[in-house]
């Protein structure tokens, strides 16, 4: 009875079809303004890569049908993105243990990297045209420059205003967290319960909750965090001009810069058509595009940094200074002779997950320790920590 | 300018030297620093001179009017003692020694043109001393100068090799038309014997004449001390040559017809050069040594030198300068000037580095500086300055180190091995696309030296993954050959992807191409690439048995299986032996960063083939379809074999459990659910860090009559069984919860775990009744 009970549940995902499974990701991608917004702009970019290839052929243009391929390309990092979003929600499960939110942070590699790489193409492109430029056609150039830049410019548009709006939202950002680590995102969704902590629960959220709390509905538990986050500007000012600081921080600022550069790239196009066509610059071009290049891997490295950081399991730079204080803290309570193996590391934006060994007096109460030192580590912002008590030998 | 040289005094004085730069020395400085302006001045001016004098007319001319100025004012025969006659036989050797020189010095100046020759002619004795020094003994005096040297002589390999003077291919279309005299045709058809460019000629002629002078120089301060003092012997021996080149001169204006129109204009010039080459200079030179330390004025020297030289060069045929020029000439030159190309540039850099090296006074004489004495007399010394020597690393040791950590390990070894071979067919491949001027081939380097970054990428992880853990980086630097495997991954799918495009874009344009030049290059590529692959499989092979060292079981496993040995857990062959069957052939045996280099070989390879077979097809069959479709079908398995790379790597990036243990994960939590005295686990979190790290993080319920100790202990040994090396336990009682929930640390989190903790006692209590 029981094995045929649990072969059935084995094979219930099996008999999903395609159709179902597609409308379940379309809801789930609507389901979030992020990944809604994410969705709608990759439609438009495909669609107009699609009218450009189609238009290509039709004409049988070779610039325009390569040109639509690289919006293709292009379109490759919104897929990433979207699909990041939509991944991170995925609930964890016995190989995923923490679920699968660190899609977001290898998203904003990946675009990070994607951004770099043609950058790098770019500027390759750039000095050899400098060295001997080509002669451009700049009749059909114009319009599509242009089309591509409106397109961007709406995404620009998007992005910020969906930044706001998602922070605006507050509860949807909520229930993101909640889907990745249950506990945690309840814990925050309904903090305000316990009054003595306003100021952890502030700490842990006043990051990504900025400006969802300046403006938000739910001013209960807000009070804490705003207070907080306005404590520390300096964290805030570093990303005041990125779209989003929720939960897919990471993804947004990934998408963004990619827009941002796919803007540059056409307003720089115009520019060197303009002065082509006007006074015979034929240097504009490649200038414009090194410079744009530039532009781009100079703006594409912090996002890099912080990515590899958190995959390479740093210690999360916000906590830098506040750990050697703990460790103090946690190394003054009574009967905890030492500290080893200190493990500090981000699992996703602002999830902060820890590990550590506590070496005791044989006589110590290490109830009351390990309660300390979560107590401890819980106000600098490490969600989830992990304590082993070893008891030293006499 | 004055800003300038204030720097560097005082980075001077922060090297630890006692002197402290007073407005004493920087008179001196700034004197020297005119001098050398004028000095560079009166080199552009002579370079236009000799083009309408004779060089053996130029220097007597040179060496007659220094002669007589220095006549006048040193007194050489009147002041002093007199002068034995076998001392004049010296002086003799000494004229003729320094004429010749001046001669091959001005000739190579003929060659070169004024900027290359200041940057090669004009270094001090002390530089050129040290550097023989450092080139020809064992004791060099320190990694310092082993630098300084070798900046030197990049110097002047670059100068040799990357210097391209448009002038000289337009001199070497009619070098006879230079031709004046015997000497100068001997040398001309020397350097051509040689079967270099005349200005290489040069360059070689000056650095010979360089250690010539130095050489002089050393040894005639006996003769100077003899005679009295180095500026009577230099008077003396100015007017000798003077005479010893007279009868040269005669013979020469009789036999052939000047090229000078009025000899009246060059006075000007040729005063202006006398003073400003051979007596100023002499002059503050010798003032300068006296009152600045001798390596010190050399080095501010040459720098001046050169940086006046470079300035120079630039504005030369400027217009502004016209009125600089004491001689003006009509513009039928003006298509001759030397250029400043970047290798002259570069070189000058190098040279001003290495003088400024090479000058510095060396440590091994003055061991410390005195900073005072003792109340019993003693002097007292700082050794700051040796201490900072040693500490500071040199950069062939930094090499040799890194050297020696890259040949450690297989992995890197088998990388730089590879890198070097793939360098080396790129540069071969550049050089003779310069030289044959394609510049197909020259494209084609670059892209491999491109590919060679995805190498250079591996090396570096496969270094780093070896660091040590720092307190940012807890876990260490493992990750980053997961990284960088994974960044290898995406590189090649872009590349793919663009591939493709192309080749669609080729499918419906088939363009024309020219198969001549392609076959041997791609035959080549496809060589070195083999190479690289049998290299990396045989890595993959024993890499798979390294990896089983550190990996418990499943390592053990492998080792046996591998190489035949009588393995002490057989479960565990069996086991191992599902594992790599049912792993791609890159599996896991290999690390990500071995695998991402090995792909990026193999697309390598595969891409040379391709090129091949198109071209056999094109050349035979006139299948201009081949290409494209080749493309199509390399983008395609590229994009296929890279997808399980990335895909692992992925995994693990995403903190997932690994898959090779996640069977032994999941009998150990079971064995852990039995063990006595534990309730329930929560929050299991097991992932990989890296090759060799798997950490993993759980609570435990137990009841509250058990010691905690044991129980960690038995936990950590099932886990340590199935793989976990890096454990963290948290062990927690009923009390706990109490605990916590009175601080309310999440009103959920305690919900959880009350709720668990609940349920748990109600089973155990329903196990009781039972």
């Amino acid at each position: 009875m029981l094995p045929l009970s649990i072969k059935d549940d084995e094979y219930k995902p099996a008999k999903f079809n395609l159709l179902f499974k597609l409308s379940g990701w379309f809801r789930s991608i609507l389901a979030d303004k992020t990944s809604r917004n994410l969705f709608f702009f990759l439609c438009l970019n495909l669609s107009f890569a699609f009218v450009e290839l189609l238009y290509g052929i039709w004409s049988n243009s070779l610039g325009l049908i390569s040109d639509s391929f690289h919006m293709f390309f292009d379109c490759t990092a919104l897929l990433a993105g979207l699909a990041a979003s939509v991944i991170s929600r995925w609930r964890s499960n016995d190989s995923f243990s923490y679920g699968y939110v660190r899609a977001e942070v290898l998203a904003g590699f990946v675009n990070g990297l994607f951004l770099i790489f043609t950058a790098f193409f770019i500027f390759s492109e750039g000095v050899e045209r400098a060295l001997e430029p080509p002669d451009v056609h700049h009749e059909r150039l114009l319009p599509v420059s242009i089309a591509g830049l409106l397109v961007n410019l709406v995404g620009i548009f998007v992005f910020q205003h969906g930044g706001h709006g998602h922070s605006h939202g507050g509860e949807g950002h909520g229930h993101s967290h909640s889907l990745f680590n249950g506990s945690i995102g309840h814990d925050h969704g309904h903090g305000g319960h316990g009054h003595s902590h306003a100021a952890k629960h502030g700490h842990g959220h006043g990051h990504d909750h900025g400006h969802g709390h300046g403006h938000g509905h739910d001013h209960g538990h807000g009070h804490g965090g705003h207070g907080h986050s306005h404590g520390e500007p300096d964290c805030h000012d570093d990303f005041s001009h990125t779209p989003g600081k929720g939960s897919s921080k990471q993804i947004l600022q990934g998408v963004f810069l990619h827009i941002v550069a796919d803007t540059l790239g056409s307003i720089g196009v115009i520019i060197s058509a303009f002065l082509m066509q006007k006074y015979d610059l034929m240097i504009a071009d490649p200038i414009c595009s090194m410079l744009i290049a530039l532009l781009i891997g100079v703006s594409v490295v912090p996002l890099l940094r912080e990515s590899i950081g958190i995959l390479m399991q740093r210690t999360p730079p916000s906590l830098d200074h506040a750990l050697p204080d703990c460790y103090q803290r946690v190394q003054q309570l009574q009967g905890v002779y030492n500290l080893q193996e200190p493990h500090f590391w981000t699992l996703c934006t602002d999830v902060y997950i820890g590990t550590l060994k506590l070496l005791v007096a044989p006589d110590a109460d290490s109830r009351w320790i390990l309660s300390q030192t979560h107590n401890i580590f819980t106000q600098v912002g490490v969600r989830q920590l992990y304590v082993q008590i070893d008891v030293a030998a006499m | 300018m004055d800003d300038k040289y204030s720097s560097n005094v005082i980075s001077g004085g922060k090297l630890g030297r006692v002197e402290v730069p007073n407005a004493r020395l920087t008179r001196y400085i700034v004197l020297l620093l005119l001098t050398k302006m004028l000095k560079a001045l009166g080199i552009f001016e002579s370079y236009d001179l000799l083009k309408v004098v004779h060089i053996v007319q130029f220097v007597f001319i040179l060496k007659l009017g220094c002669a007589m100025i220095l006549l006048f004012f040193q007194k050489p025969f009147s002041s002093g003692k007199m002068v034995a006659k076998r001392q004049w036989i010296k002086i003799f050797k000494h004229a003729v020694i320094s004429s010749i020189i001046s001669l091959l010095g001005f000739f190579g100046l003929t060659l070169c043109g004024p900027l290359r020759t200041l940057l090669l002619f004009e270094h001090s004795d002390v530089v050129v001393i040290s550097l023989l020094s450092v080139l020809f003994t064992s004791s060099g005096g320190g990694p310092s100068k082993t630098r300084g040297a070798a900046f030197f002589i990049i110097a002047v390999i670059c100068l040799l090799l990357f210097d391209n003077d448009d002038l000289m291919a337009k001199m070497a279309e009619h070098p006879e038309g230079h031709h004046d005299s015997a000497l100068t045709h001997a040398l001309y058809t020397g350097i051509a014997f040689l079967g270099v460019a005349d200005h290489k000629g040069g360059v070689v002629l000056l650095v010979l004449a360089l250690c010539l002078k130095v050489a002089f120089n050393t040894h005639s301060r006996k003769l100077s001390v003899e005679i009295g003092g180095a500026k009577r012997l230099y008077a003396l021996s100015n007017l000798v040559s003077a005479v010893v080149l007279l009868p040269w001169v005669i013979v020469l204006s009789a036999t052939t017809e000047s090229k000078v129109e009025s000899w009246s204009g060059l006075i000007m010039p040729f005063a202006m050069i006398v003073f400003s080459v051979m007596i100023l200079d002499f002059y503050v030179e010798s003032i300068c040594t006296a009152k600045l330390e001798a390596p010190c004025s050399a080095r501010y020297g040459s720098i001046f030198l050169f940086l006046s030289g470079l300035l120079l060069a630039n504005f030369w045929t400027h217009p502004l300068t016209d009125q600089l020029r004491a001689m003006s000439k009509p513009g039928q030159q003006a298509s001759t000037e030397h250029v400043l190309s970047g290798g002259v540039l570069v070189s000058a850099c190098f040279f001003i580095l290495s003088d400024s090296i090479l000058s510095s006074p060396s440590k091994k004489g003055q061991k410390g500086t005195l900073v005072g004495y003792s109340p019993e007399g003693i002097p007292l010394y700082n050794l700051m300055g040796d201490a900072l020597q040693h500490s500071s690393q040199s950069l062939p040791r930094f090499i040799k180190d890194s050297l020696k950590q890259i040949l450690e390990e297989y992995d890197s070894r088998q990388i730089f091995y590879f890198l070097c071979l793939n360098l080396a067919f790129t540069f071969v491949e550049l050089f003779y696309g310069v030289w044959t001027n394609s510049l197909g081939l020259i494209s084609d380097g670059f892209h491999m030296l491109f590919d060679c970054s995805a190498l250079v990428l591996g090396l570096f992880a496969a270094l780093m993954t070896r660091w040590k853990a720092t307190r940012i980086y807890s876990y260490g630097y493992g990750r980053v050959e997961i990284l960088s495997g994974f960044i290898n991954g995406l590189f090649l799918m872009v590349i793919a992807f663009f591939v493709f495009v192309e080749s669609i874009s080729r499918l419906i344009d088939p363009p024309n191409i020219n198969t001549v030049m392609l076959a041997p290059v791609s035959v080549g590529g496809l060589i070195v690439n083999l190479v690289g692959i049998c290299a990396f499989s045989h890595a993959h092979s024993h890499g798979a048995s390294k990896g089983s060292c550190s990996g418990h079981e499943h390592g053990h496993s492998h080792h046996g299986h591998g190489h035949g040995e009588h393995g002490h857990s057989h479960g565990g062959h069996g086991h191992s032996h599902g594992h790599g069957h049912s792993h791609s052939p890159g599996g896991r045996g290999m690390n990500a960063n071995m695998r991402g280099v090995f792909l990026h070989v193999l697309a390598d390879t595969l891409g040379s083939v391709g090129v091949i077979i198109s071209t056999v097809l094109i050349s035979q069959f006139g299948w201009l379809i081949a290409d494209p479709i080749c493309s199509l079908f390399i983008a395609t398995l590229i994009f296929l074999s890279v997808i399980p790379l990335l895909k692992d790597a992925c995994e693990v990036l995403l903190l997932r459990i690994p898959p090779e243990h996640e069977k032994d994960l999941n009998f150990a939590l079971e064995k852990i659910q039995k063990i006595e005295g534990i309730l329930s686990y929560r929050d299991p979190h097991f992932w990989r860090h890296s090759a060799n790290v798997v950490a993993g993080t759980i609570h435990l319920q137990i009841m509250s009559d058990v010691v905690e100790q044991r129980v960690i202990q038995q936990v950590t040994a099932v886990l340590k069984d199935a793989g976990v090396n890096n454990l963290t336990v948290q062990v927690e009682k009923e009390a706990y919860f109490q605990h916590m929930s009175g601080l309310s640390t999440g009103f959920h989190e305690v919900l959880a775990m009350t709720q668990q903790m609940e349920s748990m006692k109600y089973y155990k209590d329903g196990t009781c009744i039972m």
